[in-house]
């Protein structure tokens, strides 16, 4: 079970089944009174929430039902093609390998230091074009640093520096391999395109680099003969400090993911007793040997992969969340594709206990959990799988797979690598990024095989309100899955073959989705092309940040030119603070005209290349006399007042790098549009997308004072000279555009923001406004210098511009018909309100841009409000989530879901969200004064209990300020204020809680239906009317029998629902899914059918009925 | 139709500002026998029952039942209009979109009138069934209110013993304790000071100090207050009014460590 994050509450009767059925109204005797029927029972169902206004809003159930009977086709579909008994699962066989006159060719997937005979070699691990798994020890390379050589240094003195500095480290072996004196430049810096002499001093062994590093780093470490006079006992700068595996891949020219080749003749196998891995094969060839091929042409493709995607179910208990020490393992699902192949070819479960077949699904029952997991584990070893991917893998299945295997003693269970002595481990870790935020994870190494958690991978490249299997499904996939607890899961295993295959069926799709997950994102494709553009191991993308890309793509650079990169020592902080981006001040309103947008074309990047912006070309005041340069014609001087070389000086390298990934780019987009096969295209795809997210990077890599190669001067000049382009854009299109120059109208830029400007033209006619901002754009492009380029994109027409960031229009890229409404900073994307202000939001903004009806937007907002105020709105829209993301103590103010994390951790500590989950919360009813924090419920409690919603709140705090900023620029301030507190908000309910201090006390009044006054006489209190409204009692009766009916086929729609999405309609629901708004709209339902089936068996005591 | 006169305005001020801080919205039953409002507070640990006896009116007109559903905000703005003098009357329809007040300074001629506009608050009717209370002790109001305030300084929660000795009020909090004890007592002169302590059996309750308080904003509608007691059931203070009229508070006991 890998869907654990959130961890899973659940409603006190889903741990009964029998419970979850709704017990029809307790009115035996339904009087059959003839009436017509309202309407259809179609629109009868129709409740507030599925108005058919709000079809953005929640799923309509056509086209959900539509949706989960294709997915339940597409697993029969995928089923069909395999046996049930007999599944390949090893590789292809191998053939005779003659290193004499075969070359062996491979896709090498992980990188990885190592020893060969007592020797440093680097193990590259991949895979052949025909399927074979490879091990290639590469011997040889050594790893190096350099240090500027002194004055007084001379090729002469390298033998005995070189005797000095084993002497200075003192190791029993030796430890310099050479010293040796070449020419390199600094990276930092223009100084006349001198190479200086730098001294390259070479180790034995890549672990000594860190010590010889530091020897010579430290106060008076390597100062031979007080050579280096200016300041060398304080430490000498070395440079080029990089990892050996970077350094091995930078000097061969290998990239992540890339072709290598071991030519014929140079490489030997290894025999059989030497081998250190269980790979097919496994070689040794000397660096200089090895070819490596371009990620181009023919070598842009990827090997056979074999990917496993797995999950694993265990029997938990009842309100704690399965420790691997008690809870056993009693399913695993495995799903194995080879890459380029549309459907698995191994499709099994490992069950404990006798389990019944699913088509086209091999099933290994088990009577023993020890004998499961070895059997797991061989199976394992003989898929030999390449890529390991599934949900939350990492943190959950690993680990726990491990544990349970030691705790049981399975013997030989943690080899999953492809090393033979070397174990799986997992190992606690805290990722901490600026981009990613904080987090701590379990690491497991499966050496030579790659890791592809799609929990992490979603998590790190897409803002979502949830990421738990189904939800992120529902997003990608467009398809949901039932979401089992995890103490529904003993119950069923402890059931019967039935019941323990349609948990199989369950911990398939499990295993499954993660593989369409990963098809559908591309992720793999797009993984590979960004460690082959950027040339770090395919590993590093997912364990490290942003940086080491730019510095591996750097160092690949500045090899070629021979330029060293200084150890500067880490600044730390964030001292280094330069001034932003700019904003042009909104002129807030809303436009009925089509406003135009202008754009900068990847706007930094290309100052960059402008201004030549780079290390090499950074200018300092001495260095500008000293080489005697003119200005405006040898050197420029930014905005900011720093000053860099121009390109007759020299190009500088980092837009020399950016032109190259923008040409890469450009190449892989024609490519694209040419490209038919669709694996190919979605490599191509992946390949333009990285290019572009390096090329955007690179700005960003200077600005990080804490980074390795912080260039302050090179960012704030960038964002300077951004500055200056929006001003000159804004007064350029505003001299040009005028009455005076013959235009129709004065042109303005209402709005400018970073690397755009929003200009009103003043017509009204679109074609006249995309035919003058295509001309403006034109002609601001022709005013800077090349390759900055303005361009016109689109034109919003209407525009509501709000506030900075924050606006809405209808675009169109083309006058006849708008291609979307787009949004900015407007709450529909923001993740902390509730999905209410989400969907109301987006109608309003529906009805205002694209109806134009304004009325009508004002009504909807009304009758939301009114909704709201009387509890009709269904709780899965008031659900906020916030993610859990530091403990109690690291906050200073109070917060409502961290206190509610905590309240929850003393309810139940097992299904308590913890650290990085996010947590569902409901604002409900408080004493007066009591703070949001106290206020903050589970949505399940809140609905096991009935407790009354705050809807004030979610009136004031939610849906005030974002409707009050949309509608104020329209109505002006006082009439949008009416929309909050006008008749529409005087009606209300208040819900009557099952829990609370006093109401175990209380007794229940029954209230007149007509008139609510409360019935106390001895004849009237169990009754439905009092005497006034006696005569009233058919009407009464007929609108109560509606009622229950309407109830009833809704809650009979929502459970066929959820019956469709878990694919059978003969078994009970057991899903309680917290994200799925079926599962709050679907108990909802049930409640409210009881409590007027309840309301309905009072005519059967009531006087004035007989 | 209604139709309620009071002669003092005073009284329905003093007793909406004791409910406003507990309940903000809430329905008015009317009916022949008079005005009644009961209901929860947000945390549904203390009830508020109100009853105006039509014999506090002069005149008292309901023809049928109506319920008045006020935000009790709003109604206090209004009644903040009138002097504590004033005669005050209550018109509604049958079945009323807004309250009518009127306000009548009897020294000069003012009349003013106001409209509210009603809500329609659909909510349960809950009540407190009758119990026997262990204990019934009756004192000054002023008395209560200054035990109740003293000991907030303290603690945030008090428990009462009422045994045979006498009642005694005590809580314990960070900075130190407190109790105080009260005996039966008779002044003949000032029959308003007298506590009197009925007792069937020792009871021992703990309740919010900070409940107490609040229903303490009551003090100025009546001399004396009645607080009964039984365990583990809510207790009832209770401020009686003239002409049968009276204003409850039930506030359930505290178990426990119970938040």
């Amino acid at each position: 079970m890998a869907t654990r994050i959130p961890q899973k509450r659940i409603l006190g009767d889903t741990s009964s089944t029998r419970r979850n059925l709704l017990s029809s109204p307790a009115s035996t005797k339904k009087r059959k009174l003839e009436f017509e029927p309202i309407s259809s029972p179609a629109a009868r169902f129709r409740s507030s929430q599925n108005g058919p206004k709000s079809k953005l809003g929640s799923s309509q159930p056509s086209q959900f039902e539509s949706e989960l009977e294709k997915m339940t086709q597409d697993i029969a579909g995928l089923k069909e093609n395999n046996s049930e008994k007999s599944q390949t699962w090893s590789r292809p066989p191998l053939k005779a390998i003659d290193p004499q006159n075969d070359r062996l060719v491979f896709q090498q997937i992980e990188v990885e230091e190592g020893t060969l005979n007592g020797q440093p070699a680097v193990k590259l691990f991949g895979v052949t074009d025909a399927g074979h798994s490879v091990m290639l020890h590469v011997k040889e390379f050594q790893h190096y640093l350099y240090v500027a050589a002194p004055v007084s240094f001379t090729v002469k003195d390298c033998q005995p520096y070189k005797a000095y500095l084993e002497a200075q480290i003192g190791n029993y072996s030796p430890v310099i391999y050479s010293v040796q004196v070449v020419l390199r430049e600094n990276l930092y810096g223009f100084a006349g395109n001198q190479k200086n002499p730098y001294i390259k001093i070479t180790v034995t062994d890549p672990k000594h680099i860190a010590k010889v590093r530091s020897r010579i780093e430290s106060k008076g470490g390597a100062n031979w003969q007080g050579k280096w006079t200016a300041g060398g006992d304080e430490g000498i700068l070395t440079f080029d400090s990089v990892q050996y595996i970077m350094r091995f891949m930078v000097d061969l020219g290998i990239s992540g993911m890339s072709w290598v080749e071991a030519p014929a003749k140079s490489y030997s196998l290894i025999s059989e007793n030497m081998r250190q891995s269980d790979c097919q094969i496994e070689a040794e060839i000397t660096y200089r040997d090895l070819i490596a091929h371009k990620p181009e042409g023919e070598w842009a493709k990827i090997a056979p992969l074999r990917i496993l995607s797995f999950d694993i179910e265990c029997a938990g208990r009842k309100g704690i969340f399965p420790e691997a020490n008690i809870d056993p393992v009693i399913q695993i699902a495995n799903v194995v594709t080879r890459y380029g192949e549309k459907q698995p070819f191994i499709k099994n479960v490992f069950c404990l206990d006798e389990t019944s077949t699913i088509t086209n699904t091999q099933i290994l029952a088990f009577d023993d959990e020890k004998e499961l997991l070895k059997q797991w584990s061989d199976f394992m070893k003989q898929v030999d799988p390449d890529v390991i991917i599934g949900y939350n893998i990492c943190n959950f299945d690993f680990p726990y797979l491990l544990d349970r295997a030691k705790h049981l003693k399975v013997h030989g269970f943690e080899q999953w690598t492809r090393l033979k002595n070397m174990r799986s481990e997992a190992k606690a870790t805290n990722f901490n990024s600026k981009q990613m935020g904080n987090r701590d994870t379990k690491a497991t190494n499966t050496n030579g095989r790659l890791q592809l958690d799609l929990l992490q991978l979603v998590q790190r490249d897409h803002q979502l309100r949830s990421y738990t299997l189904n939800s992120v499904c529902a997003q990608f996939l467009g398809e949901q899955k039932e979401d089992v607890h995890h103490t529904m899961i003993t119950e069923l295993f402890n059931g019967t073959p039935e019941s323990r295959r349609r948990l199989a069926v369950y911990c398939l799709k499990d295993a499954w989705l993660p593989q369409r997950l990963m098809d559908k994102l591309s992720c793999l494709e797009n993984y590979t092309e960004m460690a082959r553009v950027t040339g770090v191991p395919f590993n590093y993308l997912l364990s490290r940040g942003q940086q080491v890309k730019f510095i591996s793509q750097l160092f690949r650079k500045t090899r070629e030119q021979h330029l060293v990169i200084p150890n500067l020592p880490n600044s730390g902080g964030d001292d280094g603070q330069y001034e932003g981006a700019t904003v042009i001040e909104p002129t807030r309103g809303y436009y009925d005209c089509p406003i135009a947008t202008l754009d900068f074309a990847s706007l930094y990047p290309s100052i960059i290349q402008a201004h030549n912006l780079c290390y090499t070309t950074m200018l300092k005041k001495e260095a500008v006399e000293k080489l005697g340069l003119m200005k405006n014609e040898d050197y420029i001087v930014t905005p900011n007042g720093d000053m860099f070389a121009t390109v007759k000086q020299r190009k500088g390298l980092l837009s020399q790098i950016l032109e190259e990934l923008l040409t890469a780019r450009k190449q892989a987009k024609r490519e694209l549009a040419t490209e038919t096969d669709p694996f190919k295209k979605a490599v191509l795809n992946g390949r333009q997308l990285a290019l572009k997210i390096s090329a955007n990077s690179v700005y960003g890599l200077t600005g990080a004072s804490n980074g390795k190669v912080p260039c302050l001067a090179i960012a704030s000049s960038t964002t300077a000279y951004g500055r200056q382009m929006i001003e000159r854009t804004k007064g350029e299109v505003e001299a040009k555009y005028t009455i005076a120059n013959g235009y129709t109208h004065d042109a303005q830029v209402i709005y400018g923001d970073t690397d755009s400007v929003m200009v009103k033209f003043g017509t009204t006619d679109l074609r006249e406004a995309m035919k003058l901002g295509e001309e403006a754009a034109a002609f601001v492009s022709s005013k800077f210098v090349k390759p900055i380029k303005l361009e016109f994109e689109k034109v919003y027409f209407p525009y509501l511009l709000i506030n900075k960031k924050r606006y809405a229009g209808l675009y169109y890229t083309n006058p006849d018909k708008y291609d979307k409404m787009d949004t900015k900073g407007i709450e529909t994307v923001r993740r902390d309100n509730c999905r209410l202000v989400q969907n109301v939001i987006e109608t309003v903004l529906r009805m205002i841009l694209i109806d134009r009806d304004v009325q009508g937007a004002q009504d909807y907002v009304k009758d939301t409000i009114s909704d709201l105020l009387q509890n009709k709105i269904d709780m899965s829209k008031l659900v906020i989530t916030k993610a859990l993301t530091k403990t109690n103590e690291d906050y200073k103010d109070k917060q409502a879901h961290v206190e509610l994390a905590a309240r929850m951790k003393r309810r139940d500590a097992g299904s308590a969200p913890t650290l990085g989950d996010r947590v569902a919360y409901v604002i409900i009813k408080g004493s007066a004064g009591a703070k949001n924090f106290e206020r903050s419920e589970d949505p399940i409690f809140v609905l096991e209990n009935n407790l009354p919603i705050d809807t004030k709140y979610y009136l004031d705090n939610q849906l005030s300020k974002p409707l009050g900023r949309i509608f104020e620029p329209i109505l002006g301030e006082t009439k949008a204020n009416s929309l909050l507190a006008g008749d529409h908000t005087r009606a209300i309910s208040v819900a009557a809680p099952s829990v609370g201090g006093l109401m175990k006390f209380t007794k229940k009044t029954f209230t007149c239906m007509g008139c609510k006054k409360p019935l106390r006489g001895s004849e009237e209190s169990r009754g439905a009317v009092c005497s006034d409204c006696a005569p009233r009692v058919g009407e009464l009766y007929q609108k109560t029998l509606h009622k229950v009916s309407d109830l009833e086929v809704r809650f009979g729609r929502l459970w066929t629902q959820c019956q469709r999405c878990q694919g059978s309609m003969h078994c009970e629901v057991i899903c309680s899914s917290k994200d799925c708004p079926i599962f709050y709209m679907r108990m909802k339902a049930k409640k409210d059918v009881e409590d007027a089936g309840k309301e309905l068996v009072r005519f059967d005591h009531d006087a004035a009925a007989w | 139709m209604l139709e309620a006169r009071l002669e003092q305005a005073d009284l329905l001020k003093k007793v909406v500002d004791a409910i406003k801080d507990l309940v903000q919205d809430c329905n008015f039953d009317c009916n022949d026998s008079g005005l009644a409002l009961q209901a929860m507070d947000n945390s549904h640990v203390a009830l508020v029952s109100m009853m105006l006896k039509a014999e506090s009116f002069s005149p008292y007109r309901c023809d049928r039942n109506i319920a008045l559903g006020v935000n009790l905000t709003s109604l206090t703005k209004v009644l903040r209009a009138a002097q504590n003098e004033d005669i005050l009357t209550l018109k509604a329809e049958d079945a009323p979109d807004v309250l009518n007040l009127v306000f009548e300074s009897s020294g000069n001629d003012r009349l003013s009138e106001y409209d509210l506009k009603l809500m329609d608050i659909d909510q349960e009717h809950l009540g407190i069934p009758d119990t026997e209370y262990a204990a019934t002790i009756s004192m000054p109001s002023t008395e209560f209110r200054r035990i109740c305030v003293d000991l907030m300084a303290l603690s945030e929660s008090v428990s009462i013993e009422a045994s045979k000795d006498g009642v005694k009020f005590s809580c314990t909090g960070d900075i130190g304790n407190g109790a105080v004890t009260l005996r039966s007592h008779n002044n003949v002169e000032n029959p308003e000071l007298n506590v009197d302590i009925e007792l069937s059996e020792p009871v021992a309750l703990t309740f919010s100090l900070k409940y107490l308080v609040n229903f303490c904003k009551a003090s100025g509608l009546s001399k004396s207050v009645k607080l009964c007691l039984s365990n583990e059931v809510p207790l009832l203070v209770e401020y009686g009014l003239d002409g049968g009229s009276y204003l409850r508070f039930y506030l359930a006991p505290k178990i426990g460590d119970d938040e």
